[in-house]
């Protein structure tokens, strides 16, 4: 099974704990320290769990899931948002299918393994039923 | 998500529909996650399926899941509502004022306000409606929505909702109730 996960973080501590918790535990860990750079590792191929921070200068989280859905990036991928507050902007309410869920910041090691762990099981799941399925 | 709050909820003699907004690719990743944690079976709802106890029906995505004569499921396609498709509101609202059937409707954390105006139509037709409490929210969106409308009648933790929900399917009820009591989560 794939373990690929993106961390979008435009705080460098934060990259470094999650690349470091989640490569102890046999992740494979991208870091984009930006949108844009998120971009880039999609347009790349990079396929997997996108955990993208919301409040990050120049382009922010939320604009950042609507670049990917536009560009149609998120096909093979889920992102979640990560989140230090409880209520984003109500106005991005459109955005809510595009994400799968959201984890608060800071985050439990023991949770961040166990989410990942389970989304790319469900990706790896989603890729055989689509080789099954010709 | 509601994982945690199913592994809580023991088998009962009632229906559980769940709307959980979701890519289409994971519906049947979700539905086994939760069926291995749950006491109860679990199924990613089809047309035509008729309500039963100690099931839980899960909306699949893309589509509007609704209940015909609080007893067939009915999936419709249709325009998102709230952004969302599967939507709460499409589903509770779905539901009539019937004098053997018990309805309870949960809104858990999540973004925006789908589910408000189900769970105001909830009570309206005789319901009990729980929220989620803000402290145990990563998105208080859902449930702060709903708690605006006057009419939900308990905030919870998730374990405390699955514990009220055993109390309110325990409660005597002095006329026989078929099929029991039905629940709508989200």
């Amino acid at each position: 099974m794939e373990k690929r996960v993106m961390i979008v973080d435009d705080e460098p501590d934060i990259c470094l704990t999650v690349r470091v918790v989640l490569e102890s535990a046999g992740f494979e860990v991208v870091q984009a320290e930006s949108g844009q750079r998120c971009l880039e590792e999609l347009e790349k191929g990079f396929r997997g769990v996108i955990l993208m921070d919301i409040m990050m200068d120049d382009m922010d989280g939320w604009e950042t899931i609507r670049q990917i859905e536009s560009r149609g990036l998120m096909d093979g991928n889920l992102a979640l948002m990560l989140t230090a507050k409880q209520d984003p902007d109500e106005d991005l309410v459109e955005l809510t299918e595009s994400v799968l869920n959201y984890m608060r910041k800071p985050f439990h090691t023991e949770e961040l393994i166990a989410n990942m762990e389970t989304y790319c099981k469900w990706l790896d799941q989603a890729k055989q039923a689509e080789i099954a399925n010709g | 998500m509601l994982t945690d709050l199913l592994a809580e909820l023991p088998a009962i003699d009632a229906c559980v529909l769940i709307v959980q907004h979701m890519p289409k690719f994971v519906n049947k990743s979700v539905r086994d996650e939760i069926g291995e944690r749950a006491s109860m079976k679990v199924r990613l709802a089809k047309d035509g399926d008729y309500l039963q106890d100690r099931v839980v029906f899960l909306a699949p995505s893309d589509v509007h899941m609704k209940v015909l004569g609080n007893r067939m499921i009915k999936l419709v396609e249709g325009e998102k509502v709230n952004y969302v498709r599967p939507s709460i509101d499409v589903l509770m609202m779905s539901l009539n004022e019937d004098p053997i059937t018990n309805v309870i409707g949960v809104i858990a954390t999540g973004m925006g306000s789908d589910g408000a105006e189900g769970i105001r139509h909830i009570k309206n037709i005789g319901g009990t409606t729980l929220a989620q409490n803000e402290a145990t929210c990563v998105i208080y969106g859902m449930p702060k929505a709903a708690f605006e409308t006057g009419a939900i009648d308990f905030v919870l933790t998730p374990k405390e909702i699955a514990v009220k929900i055993g109390e309110l399917l325990s409660r005597e009820d002095p006329e026989p109730s078929t099929p029991g009591l039905q629940q709508i989560l989200q």
